[in-house]
């Protein structure tokens, strides 16, 4: 051959006893053997010295070490981004929910500011800055090669500033303290508040902060968040409940006037009955709105006076604070308490301020709600397609062009399946859908747009190559040997599939599944296009007839991310809840994957295990 | 058969059944799912075709109008199309049913008995001008209104006109859905004349352009009267809200004298009355500029047809930036204003032939266009009526007329553009349009087009505007240039690392640290491209725009230390180089790349002082700095190679043998000097060479650079990198590992090194699945979505700078998709990138799968 011709030429000269070397370097021997031949290979090589000739252990040629050196170096970079990567990521979403102390800034100029320290980077001050400033300071930037830091603050209050971060350059800060009285008051409304607490109205009677001990505000708060609590569930539950209700029958009654026409007496009994059923409906939500305001009106009474450093006072509803802590007061036990509560905020509550704040429970529960339905709808027809291409077709030009356009569609961009979905689920069969179903809705679109249902489907339709390829693989597993024994001993096809065959291919067939499971989870550009919104306060499954609501569009972590860092207010301000986000999904797909892996590896193991 | 007879008797009957169910059901279920996923195409293929059928006539009627002695000089129509309007000369409103004919009661115009002499109107023929024989000017709107009103106020004597219209005369009553009824009147409104020409002398031509809307609407108009003077007027008017009257004050400036003297025929003025034109009879155009208000200067006189042809038809297209010239030969050209410094013009401004179109057959004698978009019609002398559109020059529906002598035909498009009507004589022609998707062709989705308001032909992404007159640009050629430089860089960036790594796992790695490494990387295949996204616009790119320097010094530190590295390895005693060979030297080079890159830290501001005079970000404006620097870098790789490979060449064997002569110790620094000597030569060369270039005026920031956004293809490469590695990185390892264990024990039985073996007999024999594992990636890096969504900040250039932005086919989709309007022509495009899209990655999949076939085949044979 003309590659081996060339190998002999050139390493005609290299001399047998030094690629033995090489060799028993590279293949690894039993330790001890191993040993033995360093040693006497030690020998060998100091007897040689002298002679100088035969000295030189290897040709470096075709030692190849730079080239080593670039692969190796190639593969540590490659794993060095993985680490950081993933270090980025943990670290940052792991260390967002722990409580800073908050530092009280006294600037040159002699203002006053506090706020929690964010980062500190540096920076190159212009030259009509450093003219400004004193000779001292210039002197010290110019020490340090005209470079400065300067700390970003997260100064919080924005309803009274308009801003929730700042930088300061190191040049302007006179002195920081830590004073034990700041507090940090996070808020249902304009984020945190920084600050000291100035008094409380505890229904009527003013007291002052020196009075007030913590325990006491603390007892205050539990009870202002019970009658949040209240509230919420009165408006978000209760109320929303008539008024579904409502709705409902307002459109059986359309429904009817569509079908029967409005002069037909089936519809004048419908009015009948809706107007009777509204009128008690509309008690209900009289009654329930009057408990609700007579809880509000108590809940105003109890409200809390905040003062920032400078002496600026707000006050608010003690039940518009969501959790407040001493922040310089906090032993570790404290600080891991207000870690732990926010976690817990972050995993069950519903987003705030443009999905800055609060928590991710509606996107978490899209994102598992979708992702079942997704495996729900692929494993059978996934498993149905790869079953046909392996057992039942006649293998051949055809069904092997076939495969190749499966492996193929594993490769075709998420987003065309997007754009599919969208013509085809949504518009056209969902507006279908809507014409025949749901005529009374109209023009308001029920199925004829974006939703759970087709953002499953088409996920489904996104990851089916991958169950076919991952089950086809698994079936062609099975040995031939066990099909024929079990069709040998009488069984028919399908008690062979049955019984034999999907048995064995179960694990491998798992496999794809959860690798299935784990891309639809982390797919982004699809959904974009099928039913993901960035807020969706109604969940697809609740307490409502007919409890799963495969029309609604819903959240998703994947987009939250998105929607969260690239579309609020303030990317700065959003950065820490984008972690932490990112961190959950990327631990849900990791985890999935792992899951696969060690599937994998088992099944292997018994793989090999049944041969041998 | 005979073996199923006898088993018959043995199995149980619902063990057959349910054989029989699940072979069915699989057969149907397995090959619908394949049809359904393949069926994918073909609903993709049906939404697109709409985009290139143009239009069809839905229904074509003709039908004659009483005869009147005054000629028409406008014509006009509902949005509903319901009721046609035929403006008079003789101040008469001619009114009638648009899908019958049927005469309503004509209004009529109280001109105080003067004669109109010159006509003027806006494109939907709304509103109108009428100049007079005493030099004086009246405006004028005719108004349709349309009132949904109750079945029960339509009065008792309606006629019948179809099954869903009734008119009592005056108005046209149309039942529509809901049991309600539409009701469509027409009537009549006018300003107070005002005198324009201080001769009293007929106004000749009158065109106006009306700037404000509302409660005080301010004109611009221009004029000529039968002196051949030429005038602009400003009138505003002014509504009093007490009696609510209006009140027109007039402000006048006298135009140059037009030269040549000859009468004019045409008057126009454009949008925001900034250019006045005159056609006069010899068909020459004078273009006056009225930008300064009070000083209007005649910019240039040209003809706008070949000598010996007469300029027929003059007329804009809605928006005002086009200029639509019909000429005596059946010619249709646009016509771009156009700032030209060199022009032969007064004020720097040419009127440039931008587009040509298909030519009529007779004289071009009626033009028309729409206020949705750039469609216009024209008609000529033999009766023949074209549907154009303007941007991509297509002719959409072609209609005949039949033609009368001396009379020429009238267009008007309907205000929704559902419907075209034609007046030739007294002969009405209605034929109702469908024309879904005029603006787009294959021309301008992949070809250059010359847009309104651009200097030259270009590929052009624009497709929505803020107002209606936005002539969309859709060309997916800067898409698709964005998807390919996304792919090509960031595959320049994983293709090397992958494919290293893959080999040094495969090959060298210890077989207990590659089962740790694989699936740490196949899971790193799995990070949701979204986070990738998240990470490289708001981690990375800020850090990136920051330490830039840093990170080009790390692309040549890195390499470089390792290779040094190398070289000192080999000085190291054999017997301890065997020692650490494996973990040891794999743990090792992770302090020496830790160690290179934090060298390239540190040692970063410092570069980017010397070859960057300092700010990276500003030199490659090239507001700073020079060249050289630069080129001396780009020229290192190039001449290093070329060095090493010519020293290969001529010299390696003597060197080899000679060295190989040498004791252990010596012959290791030979070999790292002749290194060092080698490198050396490589710096000189370099720095001559880009010397020599810089000389030549090479400067690659004018080429390939000048620009430094934050989100940019560095960023993209690095993310979808993350995204691509992983992917190659598996699929190449699988190929190398798979080669059957027999060769490699052979090639290192024969003697061969670890790296002979891999790069003589390995690499070659995986070649083709790595080839394949490349495809693959290549084809992730196409259809990647949320990175470049993210990260590439979306700006659809054709650029080829690494710094700036791009916008891909794919984020294309994510970014319009959800504000398109279904069923209009951006969301049909936008699936006609999920088209091509689909192919794209369709035939680099293919091609890998059929390569990985091959591959296989080979792999098993050997």
């Amino acid at each position: 051959m003309k590659v081996d011709s060339r190998i002999t030429k050139k390493e005609a000269y290299l001399k047998p006893d030094e690629t033995q070397a090489t060799v028993t370097a590279d293949v690894p021997l039993p330790e001890e053997t191993a040993e033995g031949a360093l040693a006497e290979r030690r020998l060998e090589t100091n007897a040689a010295v002298p002679t100088g000739r035969d000295s030189s252990v290897w040709d470096f040629k075709a030692r190849g070490e730079p080239f080593l050196w670039g692969l190796g170096g190639a593969l540590v970079f490659g794993l060095l981004m993985i680490v950081g990567f993933v270090a980025l990521i943990v670290v940052n979403g792991i260390a967002t929910f722990y409580p800073v102390p908050i530092e009280v800034v006294k600037t040159s100029d002699g203002t006053l500011l506090a706020g929690e320290l964010i980062r500190t980077e540096t920076f190159r001050p212009t030259a009509d800055t450093l003219k400004t400033l004193p000779a001292e300071e210039v002197a010290r930037i110019e020490a340090s090669k005209g470079l400065e830091t300067r700390r970003l603050y997260r100064i919080g209050n924005f309803d009274l500033y308009n801003e929730d971060f700042k930088w300061i350059p190191e040049y302007k800060i006179a002195e920081t303290t830590e004073p034990p009285n700041m507090y940090f008051v996070e808020r249902m409304e304009w984020g945190p508040f920084i600050g000291t607490i100035k008094s409380a109205d505890l229904n009527g009677t003013v007291i002052e902060k020196s009075e007030l001990s913590d325990e006491r505000l603390k007892q205050a708060h539990r009870e202002a968040v019970t009658r949040r609590q209240r509230i919420r569930s009165i408006e978000r539950n209760e109320i929303a409940k008539v008024n579904t209700l409502l709705e409902q029958r307002r459109l059986a009654l359309r429904r009817v006037e569509l079908r029967r026409g409005a002069e037909s007496p089936e519809y004048k009994t419908a009015l009948d009955a809706y107007n009777k059923q509204a009128a008690l409906l509309e008690i209900q939500y009289q009654d329930l709105s009057k408990e609700a305001a007579v809880v509000k009106d108590q809940d105003a009474r109890y409200t809390i006076t905040l003062a920032d450093i400078n002496g600026r006072e707000k006050t608010i509803k003690f039940s518009d604070v969501v959790r407040f802590y001493p922040a310089n007061r906090l032993t570790f036990l404290d600080k891991v308490d207000v870690y732990l509560s926010r976690w817990w905020e972050f995993l069950t509550w519903e987003p705030r301020e443009a999905n800055t704040e609060g928590g991710v429970m509606p996107a978490i529960f899209g994102t598992f709600v979708m992702t079942v339905l997704m495996a729900i709808a692929v494993a059978p027809f996934g498993v149905m397609a790869a079953l046909y291409l392996r057992e039942y077709a006649k293998q051949g030009r055809m069904v092997s062009l076939v495969r190749i356009c499966v492996n193929n569609l594993a490769g075709v961009p998420s987003i065309v399946y997007g754009v599919f979905g969208l013509g085809f689920f949504a518009y056209m069969v969902g507006g279908s859908i809507d014409s025949i179903f749901y005529p009374e809705r109209l023009p308001t679109p029920t199925f004829g747009t974006g939703g759970l249902l087709w953002a499953s489907l088409t996920l489904a339709l996104l990851t089916v190559p991958v169950v076919i390829v991952a089950t086809e693989e698994a079936l062609a597993a099975v040995p031939k040997s066990l099909r024929e024994g079990s069709l040998g001993c009488g069984a028919s096809k399908w008690q062979t599939i049955k019984y034999i065959v999907l048995p064995r291919a179960m694990p491998g067939i798992m496999t794809g599944l959860i690798l299935a499971m784990a891309r639809g989870a982390g797919e982004v550009a699809p959904l974009m296009l099928v039913g993901v919104v960035k807020l969706a306060p109604e969940l697809p499954i609740d307490s409502i007839y007919p409890f799963i609501h495969l029309e609604r569009s819903f959240m998703h972590l994947g987009f939250h991310i998105y929607d969260v860092g690239f579309q609020s207010r303030n990317a700065e301000a959003a950065k820490p809840m984008v972690f932490v986000t990112t961190l959950l999904l990327i631990t849900l797909v990791f985890l999935m994957n792992i899951v696969s892996i060690f599937i994998r590896n088992r099944l292997k193991k018994r793989f090999f295990a049944g041969h041998f | 058969m005979d073996n199923d007879a006898r088993s018959l008797k043995q199995t149980r009957r619902w063990v057959l059944i349910a054989d029989k169910v699940a072979d069915k059901v699989i057969t149907v279920g397995g090959i619908g799912v394949i049809v359904a996923v393949l069926g994918m195409l073909v609903f993709l293929i049906f939404e697109v075709l709409p985009l290139f059928h143009g239009g069809t006539v839905d229904f074509a009627k003709s039908y004659t109008l009483p005869t009147s002695s005054s000629r028409t000089m406008a014509l006009s129509m509902d949005e509903y199309l319901t009721m046609g309007a035929a403006l008079r000369q003789d101040g008469s409103i001619a009114l009638w049913h648009a899908k019958s004919g049927a005469a309503l009661q004509p209004l009529m115009m109280d001109l105080g008995g003067k004669k109109i002499t010159a006509f003027s109107s806006t494109l939907d023929n709304s509103g109108f001008a009428v100049g007079f024989e005493d030099g004086s000017v009246q405006f004028g709107r005719l108004k349709f209104s349309a009132d949904i009103i109750e079945e029960a106020d339509v009065p008792e004597a309606a006629e019948k006109l179809n099954d869903a219209q009734r008119t009592d005369g005056t108005a046209i009553y149309t039942t529509i859905p809901g049991r309600r009824v539409r009701k469509v009147s027409a009537a009549i409104e006018l300003d107070e004349p005002v005198t324009v020409s201080d001769a009293g002398k007929p106004i000749i031509a009158l065109d106006y352009h009306l700037s404000t809307f509302g409660e005080r609407p301010k004109r611009t108009f221009v004029t000529v009267d039968a002196d051949g003077v030429a005038q602009v007027s400003l009138a505003e008017s002014k509504l009093n809200l007490m009696t609510g009257a209006s009140k027109t004050t007039l402000s006048k400036v006298n135009l140059p004298p037009i030269p040549g003297n000859t009468p004019i025929t045409k008057a126009l003025v454009n949008d925001a009355g900034e250019e006045a034109f005159f056609v006069d009879a010899n068909s020459t155009v004078h273009r006056f500029n009225l930008r300064a208000s009070d000083n209007p200067v005649l910019a240039e006189s040209v003809r706008l047809t070949p000598d010996g042809v007469r300029l027929t038809t003059l007329g804009f297209l809605t928006g005002q930036r086009s200029l639509v010239v019909g000429g005596s030969d059946g010619s249709v050209s646009i016509y771009f204003l156009l700032r030209n410094d060199k022009a032969p013009s007064k004020d720097g401004y040419q009127l440039v032939k931008t587009r040509e179109f298909e030519p009529q057959t007779s004289p071009v004698t009626a033009f028309a266009a729409t206020t949705r978009g750039k469609t216009f019609a024209t008609g000529d002398e033999s009766g023949n009526v074209l549907v154009r559109h303007g941007t991509s020059q297509a002719t959409l529906l072609r209609l005949t007329t039949k033609p009368v002598q001396d009379a020429p035909p009238l267009l008007m498009f309907s205000p929704r553009m559902d419907g075209l009507i034609d007046l030739t004589a007294n002969t009405l022609n209605i034929w109702g349009l469908n024309i879904p998707h005029p603006e787009v062709s294959f021309k301008t989705l992949f070809g250059k087009v010359w847009y309104e308001g651009y200097s030259e032909p270009g590929y052009t992404w624009q497709s929505t505007g803020a107002t209606d007159e936005f002539e969309p640009k859709m060309s997916l050629v800067p898409l698709i240039f964005g998807t390919v430089k996304a792919t090509v860089y960031s595959l320049l960036f994983a293709i090397p690392i992958a494919l290293l790594s893959a080999i040094y796992t495969s090959e060298f790695l210890p077989l207990k640290v590659r089962s740790k490494v694989k699936p740490v990387m196949e899971i790193m295949a799995s990070i949701p491209s979204v986070v990738l996204g998240f990470v490289a616009a708001l981690v990375l790119s800020p850090i990136v725009e920051t330490w830039i320097a840093a990170i080009l010094l790390a692309f040549f530190v890195g390499p470089v230390t390792l290779i040094v590295m190398a070289f000192l390895w080999q000085l190291l005693p054999p017997t301890l180089a065997v020692k650490f060979d494996g973990v040891p030297k794999f743990l090792f080079m992770f302090v020496v790349l830790i160690f290179a890159l934090y060298l390239a830290y540190r040692l970063g501001p410092l570069f980017e002082h010397i070859f960057f005079a300092g700010n990276f970000t500003t030199w490659v404006t090239g507001a700073i700095g020079g060249p050289a620097p630069f080129l001396f870098l780009m020229n290192l790789p190039v001449i290093g190679l070329l060095v090493s490979w010519l020293f290969a060449r001529y010299y390696n064997y003597r060197f080899r043998t000679y060295i190989l002569a040498r004791p252990m110790p010596y012959s290791a620094l030979l070999d790292l000097s002749r290194w060092l000597g080698l490198t050396i030569i490589t710096l000189i060369l370099s720095y001559i060479s880009a010397k020599l270039m810089t000389w030549a005026g090479l400067d690659p920031r004018k080429e390939f650079m000048g620009s430094y956004v934050q989100r940019n293809t560095l960023i993209v490469g690095f993310a979808m990198g993350f995204a691509v590695i992983p992917l190659i990185y598996t699929l190449a390892e699988d190929a190398l590992s798979s080669v059957p264990e027999h060769l490699r024990s052979a090639s290192l039985g024969c003697g061969a090194t670890p790296w002979q073996t891999a790069k003589w007999i390995i690499l070659p024999t995986a070649i083709s699945g790595v080839f394949s594992a490349i495809m693959i990636g290549m084809g992730r890096a196409v259809g990647e979505t949320m990175i470049v969504v993210m990260s590439a900040g979306n700006t659809p250039l054709i650029d080829w700078n690494i710094f700036n932005g791009l916008r891909a086919l794919s984020a294309n989709i994510a970014v319009e998709l959800p504000e398109a309007p279904k069923d209009g022509s951006l969301y049909r495009v936008l699936f006609l990138t999920g088209l091509v899209l689909f192919s794209m990655t369709f035939v680099i999949n293919t091609i890998a799968e059929l390569v990985r076939i091959h591959f296989r085949k080979r792999a098993t044979q050997l």
